[in-house]
């Protein structure tokens, strides 16, 4: 590593990544650590992670959690892979909108946003719950999904819808054998990116949780609050695990199968922007 | 241009006069596209610009005190309600820790990014993820650790003791802590855009300004600096417009006792019941936001090419 | 009269104020090699797309076959098209390319399999079956591209550029193959170029355009030796023009007097009248130069020579004629820079293009 040009950004970036990776390596020793007050290590036990998968929250949670990062992800796949189909035809002057509005869903603050959305569905008397919580997930996750599907959107050759339509398919057939296949790599990263999002959120379901099921980290947030136990650096090192594989396995779809004819990396996502 | 994609296709066997085909299908192409658009529409439209906009029309609202009923008439009471000292010290706070760890974020992820261009392709791939795989875990978790981090008897203070530091760190439930809290969890949204600005710097340009006679520190200040730019600002918006909406690290490090704009306005929704004044927070929230996002665009040079 | 491959009549195309391509009336013949050829932004490729059906005529009509097109989706013509950029789908190996158009047309498994290694074997790329797209050179990608075109037996294959992308050796060889190629299946081939040169060692037929209009179709002799307009004549080769007036017809020939010179006879198109102001066009290779000035002969000093191995360009000027380039064989003495040396050419060398047609 060409540490020797650069000394003082050198040790910064030590630094930086120690300060980055140290709150996860915590997190992971602690979760096996006897002790509960965090006096130094009191020797290795499986104990918190007993408590926390038999743990009715936090199970209940799990469930809850993972319905709605489904549903978020599968509506904001939909969303975003429609935008994107629209957006290939349209004029300047509507991208432009179109793309206005991604940002803005992106850049808001959610506390704004959750807020906002809080007060419609009151004024509204829709009730509010976990398809509450859906829609307010749905409403920044279809922005990211509509990012990373038309980043790939755009690199693809225009020819090849001609092509097909030249060799006899008709509009559907070609959205089929062609679009949507040179798409599927961008959309399965985008759905696992939504889904990541949607199960790590606290702020959008708090608001929108209503009386229903609490979502996982919401539970996480409310153990936090009032007992502070190590149960959650347990529940914490399975979550983290979880959501780390998931959104491996996105850039590796989207960088290698993605990478059909151009060069694919997670950067080209904000290079698109 | 003449093609629907996603349109019923019209076909024609016999030659019917030009123009009434033509019609037809542009307007089932259009229909189509509009039907493209929906989806879009429905979310962006009436779950997020709806909102917004009832949110803006409710801050000229009020309460009633005795029967809790918030009802819409036009006052400006909301907003004044602000230059009463106790929300106007908070929210003043609130903007400027936004900004202090906003600018921290700034130079040590610039400082970072620069130091991942100036690596092997190789050792580039490794430390980008490096960065952005804490990035990947748990929100709440990672800030939940740094409780565990920074109390006292923790790691860190029991460091710093060892140091030869008299008393406790007390960092924990101060602004501080939540500062530190904000820095993590947004640095890497501040390296990434930084690094791909300083990335796209060609490396002969190095040497055309050391071949007209620029010293290392010169080249970085009239090379580097300069094209970073954009990557800078779009850094800054980035991590400087979500963090003046701060909720969960306020909630978590800041153990209740020290608020931001975002725990303010979440208590006005969810407990308190002000929903106007609420607004009116929000609104303002917004207002702020757009005020910086319009001056961080203006500073920002001409795009870069995609 | 059989139906043209591809009849083109009273064509015009606008793209909002910008009109690509204005008044075309063109027939393409069954089984000829057909190019049309101008510089960018003639129409050509709105042509081309027009004929493929991705873009609609403004006004006129477009039949192939005998059959109007007009309304037509590009899914339903009995037309294909090799792109510019190949458009190799690039999540399906070779096979299942070719086979596209056949599996869109529902064509059984065993025929499918018949035909597309038929397909593949025409454009020698037996093996590579597999293989995907981006495994390929650019050669092998656009040769998989003319296989998926051909194997649906089209009426008329339109080529858009497709050898744009190709270094100058596997062109020329591509050249070659298309040309065989052609011959061998007997389909009409619609080909559009800027490429003059590749263009007439193709083709049968060519058509030029410029600026939406069709400036002359012929053959790649027609062309070159009796072009219709200035445009025609510079855009295939450099030529000496002079100007000048019809003074009579005499036989098959004109007589021309041309400025600062006095009589001359040249050929010219049919129709031109007495008194019509012409330019007399004389290309290089037909500049013969003496060493010595003949009587009554024209004279010019040399400016400048170059030498490109089997020609030699010679840059001469001339008192009555103004600047002129002669081209002239490799071999044998250079004349030398600043020398005087006489002109002259053959009549049948000489052409005529009518004058208004000069602004071009």
């Amino acid at each position: 590593m060409n540490v020797r040009r650069h000394p003082f950004a050198a040790s910064v970036s030590l630094l930086v990544l120690l300060f980055l990776w140290l709150p996860l390596i915590v997190v992971a020793v602690n979760s096996f650590n006897q002790q509960t007050i965090m006096a130094g290590w009191g020797g290795f036990t499986t104990h918190w992670y007993g408590l926390a998968l038999h743990d009715q929250n936090v199970r209940t949670g799990l469930e809850t959690t993972l319905y709605i990062a489904v549903a978020s992800a599968l509506l904001s796949l939909a969303i975003a892979v429609s935008g994107a189909l629209w957006w290939r035809r349209a004029s300047p002057k509507a991208r432009a909108v179109y793309d206005g509005l991604i940002y803005a869903r992106i850049i808001l603050p959610e506390v704004v946003s959750a807020t906002a959305l809080f007060f419609l569905f009151l004024k509204i008397h829709f009730t509010l719950g976990l398809t509450a919580i859906v829609i307010g997930h749905t409403v920044w996750n279809s922005a990211y999904a509509a990012i990373i599907v038309q980043a790939r959107m755009a690199g693809l050759d225009p020819a090849l819808e001609e092509a097909a339509a030249d060799l006899g398919a008709t509009p559907w057939r070609t959205f089929r054998r062609v679009t949507f296949a040179a798409l599927l790599p961008a959309i399965i990263a985008a759905g696992l990116l939504a889904f990541t999002f949607s199960f790590d959120d606290v702020v959008t379901s708090v608001f929108l949780q209503g009386a229903s099921n609490t979502p996982l980290p919401v539970v996480i947030l409310g153990m936090i609050r009032f007992r502070i136990t190590p149960e959650i650096n347990a529940i914490g090192l399975l979550v983290m695990l979880f959501t780390v594989t998931l959104m491996s396995m996105a850039v590796l779809i989207y960088a290698t199968a993605g990478s059909l004819g151009r060069r694919g990396n997670m950067l080209d996502i904000y290079r698109g922007r | 241009m003449d093609r629907d994609q996603g349109g019923v296709a019209i076909e024609r066997v016999a030659a019917p006069p030009p123009a009434a085909p033509r019609r037809r299908r542009i307007d089932t192409g259009r229909f189509a596209r509009l039907g493209l658009l929906a989806p879009t529409l429905a979310i962006t439209l009436v779950c997020f610009i709806v909102p917004l906009g009832l949110i803006a029309l409710y801050s000229f609202g009020s309460v009633n005190q005795v029967d809790f009923n918030v009802y819409f008439g036009w006052t400006t009471g909301n907003y004044r309600a602000f230059t009463s000292s106790l929300y106007l010290n908070t929210l003043a706070r609130s903007v400027i820790l936004s900004v202090s760890t906003t600018l921290a974020c700034a130079v040590i992820g610039f400082t970072f990014a620069y130091f991942i261009s100036r690596q092997s392709p190789r050792a580039q791939r490794l430390l980008l993820v490096a960065v952005i795989v804490p990035f990947w875990t748990s929100f709440i978790v990672r800030t939940y650790s740094w409780v565990d981090l920074l109390q006292n008897l923790g790691p860190i203070d029991r460091f710093a003791r060892a140091l030869g530091m008299n008393g406790h760190i007390d960092i924990l439930y101060t602004q501080w802590s939540i500062g530190i809290g904000i820095l993590y969890s947004y640095l890497p949204l501040m390296i990434l855009p930084i690094y791909v600005s300083l990335e796209r710097i060609d490396p002969a340009l190095f040497d055309a300004a050391e071949d007209l006679g620029a010293t290392p520190w010169r080249q970085f200040r009239r090379v580097v600096l300069p094209m970073a730019v954009p990557g800078l600002i779009a850094g800054i918006i980035i991590v400087g417009v979500p963090a003046l909406g701060e909720y969960v690290i306020p909630e978590i490090l800041g153990g209740g006792k020290t608020l931001m704009a975002g725990n303010i306005l979440a208590d006005q929704f969810l407990q308190t019941g002000n929903y106007p004044f609420g607004s009116a927070l929000a609104v303002s929230i917004m207002v702020v936001l757009m005020v910086l996002l319009f001056t961080l665009r203006r500073a920002q040079p001409a795009a870069d090419p995609q | 009269m059989t139906d043209a491959a591809v009849d083109i009549s009273r064509v015009e195309k606008r793209f909002g104020d910008l009109v690509a391509v204005r008044d075309l009336d063109l027939r393409i013949e069954p089984g000829e090699f057909f190019s049309i050829i101008g510089p960018s932004g003639c129409g050509k490729t709105t042509t081309l797309r027009m004929i493929a059906g991705f873009e609609d005529p403004t006004t006129g009509r477009i039949s192939v076959g005998g059959r109007d097109m007009t309304g037509v989706r590009p899914y339903r013509r009995p037309v294909n098209t090799v792109f510019q950029s190949y458009a190799l789908f690039p999540h399906l190996d070779v096979f299942e390319n070719v086979a596209f158009g056949l599996r869109e047309a529902k064509v059984g498994r065993a025929e499918v399999r018949t035909r597309v290694d038929e397909a593949v074997a025409l454009v020698q790329l037996q093996g590579r079956e597999r293989s995907r797209p981006r495994q390929l050179s650019g050669g092998q990608q656009q040769r998989v591209a003319l296989a998926r075109a051909l194997v649906n037996r089209p009426e008329v294959l339109l080529l858009d550029e497709p050898l744009g992308a190709l270094d100058l050796k596997l062109r020329t060889d591509m050249q070659t193959q298309l040309k065989d190629l052609q011959r061998s299946v007997g389909v009409t081939f619609c080909y559009v170029t800027h490429d003059q040169g590749e263009a007439f060692s193709m083709s049968d037929r060519v058509a030029v355009m410029n600026h939406g209009l069709l400036e002359q179709v012929g053959t790649p002799e027609e062309i070159y030796h009796r072009p219709a307009s200035s445009f025609v004549a510079d855009f295939v080769g450099t030529a000496n023009r002079f100007a000048g007036r019809v003074e009579g017809v005499e036989a098959d020939r004109y007589a021309v007097a041309i400025d600062g010179i006095g009589r001359r006879t040249a050929r010219g198109p049919a129709g031109l009248e007495s008194g019509a102001a012409v330019l007399v066009l004389v290309r290089p290779e037909n500049l013969v130069l003496n060493g010595s000035v003949g009587d009554g002969g024209l004279d010019a000093h040399v400016v400048d020579t170059a030498f490109l191995g089997a020609e030699r360009t010679v840059r001469l000027h001339s008192p009555k004629l103004g600047e002129l380039t002669a081209t002239a064989r490799g071999s044998g003495e250079p004349p030398e820079q600043g020398s005087r040396v006489g002109l002259s050419w053959a009549d049948d060398d000489a052409w005529l293009i009518p004058a208004a047609d000069a602004a071009s």
